[in-house]
């Protein structure tokens, strides 16, 4: 598959998603069953069966027997979940049923619903998820639960694509774009002045983000929106002898990391960056008008002109210099 | 085909027995009391041995004349060359090998080779560069650039004034603003057959380049290329160990920064003042070392879920001091910094019912500076300055609680709602407490056919402990200022979304967002902070093989602050800004073109960041121009020439325009600064590139 295909993939695995999100229930009739029963009914049929664990009698070969030539069902040993000589995968273990649960009397004409994963399922994400997350247990998962995509009912199979060779979503080349069909806000926000450099994929959404949860905010991948920056920005972790307070206690206090009309992704340029937490008595309290028409122009003073505050502060991140408490050296 | 009935299948068939689906359908609930194995088969499973995939070449013609067109085409060069490849080898029993690589060859390449056994273990190596563009047309009279002494040349002459300077327009040259990462990876990951885990990465990044910092004595200021030699070695190492119904993981984290340079000094350009330095120093970024150990778990039974983590941390830095230019007495020779992060997490999950689901946590995170105070003499050639301060080391902790719930009302209709506060606790701040109480609800509908909608609010409060100018930060601070990181604040916001599939191969989507920041008890300060922000996109398949997809979205932010010179008790001044943003993006594809040969696509995208600055204080005056404009093109064509060679022509185009008032300007625009120029760009840029795909 070819990157455009995978973006063509992509995108309608992602309109998926973003339908799914908002917890479809209704709109699908995929499946034969789905025609005949609500939602609800398909739900409680699926516990009854998964309760009662009718599992077929020759296990994939009377699943294949009929679902070989469905679309996509063969792919899956091309993948790792249909990895037939890997202890750890699901077709070495209860094999398909693993996943669509206990075949029970689905084979007698197909009208008995199966757990379906997807575009077309109706069965609720939180369901669906719990097949996958009862084997992809691990600390970058651990956090599912509540999670913002959880909250959302996004499906694991929103995003990811087991029936082949490779899943589409795990591409760092479309991996972004996948992210922003539902984060509409975060795609304009790369298209700004100043952005990290999402817009040409050199950086990716799950540099910084998992988006599986984490207990930190915005599902961040580090104990900390600090920390987090520090990942790549480790020149500014110090510690330094002379912090700057809201610098040292988080970094959007003064930047948006996801774009801003401002150079340095901050949320507004100096001098008023810094005059909205800076009013000593002397150069930091005065009004700095730019182009009056009256002789004042915005690159005609050091205030405004150039790196305006920063011409002399430059060390705004922090200074180890012995006399750097103004932040200068 | 011979297949192995897995040790989990094997525990589950001797635990055999009831189970419940209130966990829904995990594997190990999963009950196989009755499953007779004898028969099982998988006689048509077929797994592929060997190598499939694809590699790919391509070599471009790059036009452009501004290096700043790099950060889009990724090419400095005239020519360039790219490899891309897909590759992967399966052998029997689960072997496995891969190599990845994009864009290689060109400034954001990345490329990854794996091999293992699925299931088992995997070594990995991993190389990635990433590459950002400023201008190649900066101006600095000053020499040795990229090292930790810049020069003016030997007739120079002082002045008091930069266009007073007689040799600076005859010593300016141009030089490249730029920063390129190469970062190198290693990883090894091992499972056992059960129950643990293990892995290790490793990652070199080399960053390099020269940014831009300020060289300053008393009030006068020359814009320096600043070196970055930087390489910080990652380390990251663990053990994990999982059963049907828990996990738990011992992590370990270890960054190591390293910068080539530790100073910057630069001969001074003007005519000695204070303390008569000819030359300046600045202390660049300090050696540093981070550690983090963590230990993490989840368990989870009956519909509930409780996860945690425990997680200590250490930073420090010990880099000796820059001394140069520094003729007093050092307390020590260096920081010995310690900082020590303490954090704990814990949260609970509930499935009360199908329909209702509530959720709580707290969270802990406590940076304590452990770094001694000492008395600093400060270099009095800066009037400004005292004579000797005392450094601040900060601390500070902040706790989080969070309750959630989320309720099915109906089918369909979905209802979750929370309630989060915080507290943070610092010290040497205007505020040492800080406490916010918010409250937000989602309300999601999807039970119309065609439609899915959802709106979302939320309120939240911030007050805390009383405001008192802090001596630490300032003494002389007008008593009415409230910072806004620290102020009250009501803050507000709501958005709404809704999807509309009025056809089966048509989906629109538009959303809109309103945000309010009131900083209801700051006099002088930022006062309000308001976004407005809109968005539509279309997505419509006109013919199986055609596809058109639409998106625009408009930002709207506006500031209002407030200031008061001569210590006024009342505000004296006002300062807005407004921000804008527009983003069009478009894009269609045409595929299985001549015979299913051919695909033609089209992507386009055009922003356009705009801001102004307004000052009054009687006379109102303005920031003026400050705005960047960009177009986006590409057209490409893919032709399957053969079963197993594909060609790809690709068309690139971006036009980018920006400007900034406060730095349009000369070298020497500015009585005691010398600047670096006009850093502004416009231009056009191309790139074509042919490429061969061949698919094994």
């Amino acid at each position: 598959m070819n990157t455009n295909q995978k973006i063509q993939t992509m995108l309608s695995t992602t309109l998926m998603a973003a339908v799914l999100s908002f917890g479809l229930t209704h709109t699908a009739h995929a499946a034969k069953w789905d025609a005949k029963m609500t939602p609800a009914e398909v739900e409680a049929t699926l516990d009854k069966k998964f309760a009662e664990g009718k599992y077929s009698p020759k296990g994939a070969d009377t699943c294949l027997m009929c679902h070989r030539k469905t679309e996509h069902v063969m792919d899956i040993f091309e993948g790792v979940h249909g990895a037939v000589d890997s202890s750890k995968s699901p077709m070495a273990g209860l094999q398909c049923e693993a996943c669509h649960g206990p075949l029970g009397n689905h084979n007698r004409g197909g009208n008995e619903p199966m757990i379906t994963f997807g575009k077309g399922s109706t069965l609720s994400a939180q369901k669906q998820n719990s097949v996958c997350l009862s084997c992809h247990k691990d600390d970058k998962r651990m956090n599912w639960d509540g999670s913002h995509h959880d909250n959302a009912d996004v499906a694991c199979a929103s995003c990811h694509t087991i029936h082949a060779a490779k899943d589409p979503v795990l591409s760092k080349a479309t991996e972004v774009e996948v992210c922003t069909s539902c984060h509409t806000k975060q795609k304009a926000d790369m298209n700004k002045r100043s952005a990290h450099p999402l817009k040409w994929n050199q950086m990716t959404c799950t540099d910084c983000h998992n988006p599986h949860g984490t207990s930190t905010e915005s599902d961040l991948v580090k104990p900390s929106i600090n920390e987090t920056c520090y990942s790549c920005h480790a020149e500014k972790r110090g510690p330094k002898l002379w912090e700057h307070a809201p610098v040292t206690e988080n970094c959007v206090t003064c930047h948006n990391p996801h774009g801003s009309v401002n150079e340095a992704m901050l949320k507004a340029r100096a001098p008023q960056l810094c005059q909205q937490c800076h009013a000593s008595d002397g150069h930091t309290s005065n009004a700095y008008l730019g182009n009056t028409g009256l002789g004042s122009t915005v690159n005609g003073s050091a205030f405004t002109g150039g790196r305006s505050c920063l011409n002399c502060h430059s060390q705004v991140h922090g200074s180890n210099n012995p006399s750097g408490k103004l932040l200068q050296r | 085909m011979k297949f192995n009935i897995n040790l989990i299948t094997i525990a589950l068939l001797a635990n055999a027995g009831a189970a419940m689906a209130a966990d829904g359908y995990g594997i190990a609930d999963a009950n196989t009391g009755s499953i007779n194995m004898k028969n099982w088969k998988c006689s048509a499973c077929k797994i592929e041995t060997g190598a499939s995939g694809q590699v790919g070449v391509g070599v471009g013609y790059n036009d452009s004349d501004d290096i700043h067109s790099a950060n889009a085409l990724a090419a400095e060069n005239d020519v360039v060359g790219k490899v891309d490849a897909d590759i992967r080898y399966r052998g029997k029993d689960g072997y496995q090998a891969e190599i990845k690589a994009t864009n290689l060859g060109m400034e954001n390449g990345r490329a990854e080779i794996t091999s293992g056994k699925i299931g088992k273990y995997k070594v990995s190596a991993n190389y990635r560069q990433i590459a950002t563009y400023s201008s190649e047309t900066a101006l600095t009279p000053y020499s040795g650039i990229g090292t930790d002494y810049l020069s003016l040349p030997s007739n120079w002459v002082t002045a008091g004034a930069s266009d007073s300077m007689t040799a600076l327009p005859s010593s300016l040259s141009p030089f490249e603003l730029s920063l390129k990462r190469k970062r190198y990876g290693l990883g090894f990951e091992y499972q056992a057959d059960q129950l643990w885990s293990t892995f290790v990465h490793y990652q070199r990044e080399d960053k390099s380049g020269v940014k831009t910092t300020s060289g300053t004595i008393f009030n006068q200021s020359a814009m320096l290329p600043e070196p970055v030699d930087y390489s910080t070695d990652t380390v990251e190492a663990g053990i994990k160990l999982k059963g049907d119904h828990w996990f738990t993981a011992l992590t370990y984290n270890g960054s190591f920064f390293r910068n080539d340079d530790q100073s910057l000094g630069f001969d001074s350009a003007y005519t000695p003042t204070f303390g008569g330095a000819t030359a300046g120093y600045k202390s660049l970024d300090p050696d540093n070392n981070a550690h983090t150990v963590s230990l993490s778990g989840q368990y989870s039974a009956d519909g509930s879920v409780v996860s945690g983590r425990l997680m200590m941390g250490r930073m420090t830095q010990d880099q000796d001091f820059v001394t140069s230019g520094y003729n007093y007495a050092l307390p020590e020779t260096n920081l010995d910094a310690e900082v020590d992060i303490t954090g704990m997490d814990i949260r609970a999950v509930k499935r009360i019912s199908n329909d209702l689901r509530i959720s709580g946590s707290y969270n802990y995170y406590d940076r304590d500076n452990q770094t001694d105070v000492y008395e600093w003499t400060q270099i009095s050639v800066n009037n400004v300055t005292g004579n000797a301060v005392y450094n601040t080391p900060y601390d500070s902790t902040v706790q989080k609680g969070k309750l959630a719930a989320d309720y099915r009302i109906i089918s369909g209709v979905k209802l979750t709602g929370g309630y989060d506060y915080r507290r943070d606790e610092r010290n040497y701040s205007d505020r040492e407490v800080t406490d916010e109480n918010s409250v937000w609800a989602r309300l999601a509908v999807s039970a119309l056919e065609h439609w899915n909608m959802s709106l979302k609010g939320s309120y939240g409060k911030r007050d805390g402990s009383d405001y008192e100018a802090s001596q630490w930060t300032s003494s002389e601070t007008n008593p009415l200022l409230r910072k806004y990181y620290l102020a009250n604040r009501d803050r507000k916001m709501v958005e709404a979304r809704v999807t509309h599939s009025p056809l089966d191969n048509l989906t629109i989507d538009f959303g809109g967002r309103y945000a309010l920041d009131d900083y209801s008890d700051t006099v002088i300060g930022l006062t309000e902070s308001r976004e407005v922000s809109y968005d539509a996109s279309v997505n419509y398949q006109i013919l199986e093989d055609l596809n058109l997809n639409l998106f625009y979205n408009h930002q709207t932010i506006k500031n209002e602050q407030a200031g008061a010179a001569n210590f006024s008790t009342v505000a004296t001044w006002f300062a807005n800004t407004e921000d804008k943003v527009d983003v069009v993006g478009a894009g269609v594809y045409y595929d299985n073109l001549l015979e299913k040969k051919l695909r033609l696509g089209l992507d386009y995208t055009y922003s356009k960041s705009d801001s102004t600055t307004k000052v009054r204080q009687g006379v109102t005056g303005d920031y003026g121009d400050y705005f960047a404009k960009e177009q986006d093109v590409n057209a490409y064509a893919q032709y399957q020439a053969t079963e197993k060679v594909a060609l790809r022509l690709d068309y690139k185009m971006v036009k980018y325009e920006d400007n900034d008032a406060a730095n349009d300007l000369a070298v020497d625009g500015i009585w005691n600064l010398i600047s670096f120029g006009d850093l502004s760009h416009d231009y056009t840029a191309h790139l074509v590139m042919l490429s061969v795909n061949y698919k094994l």
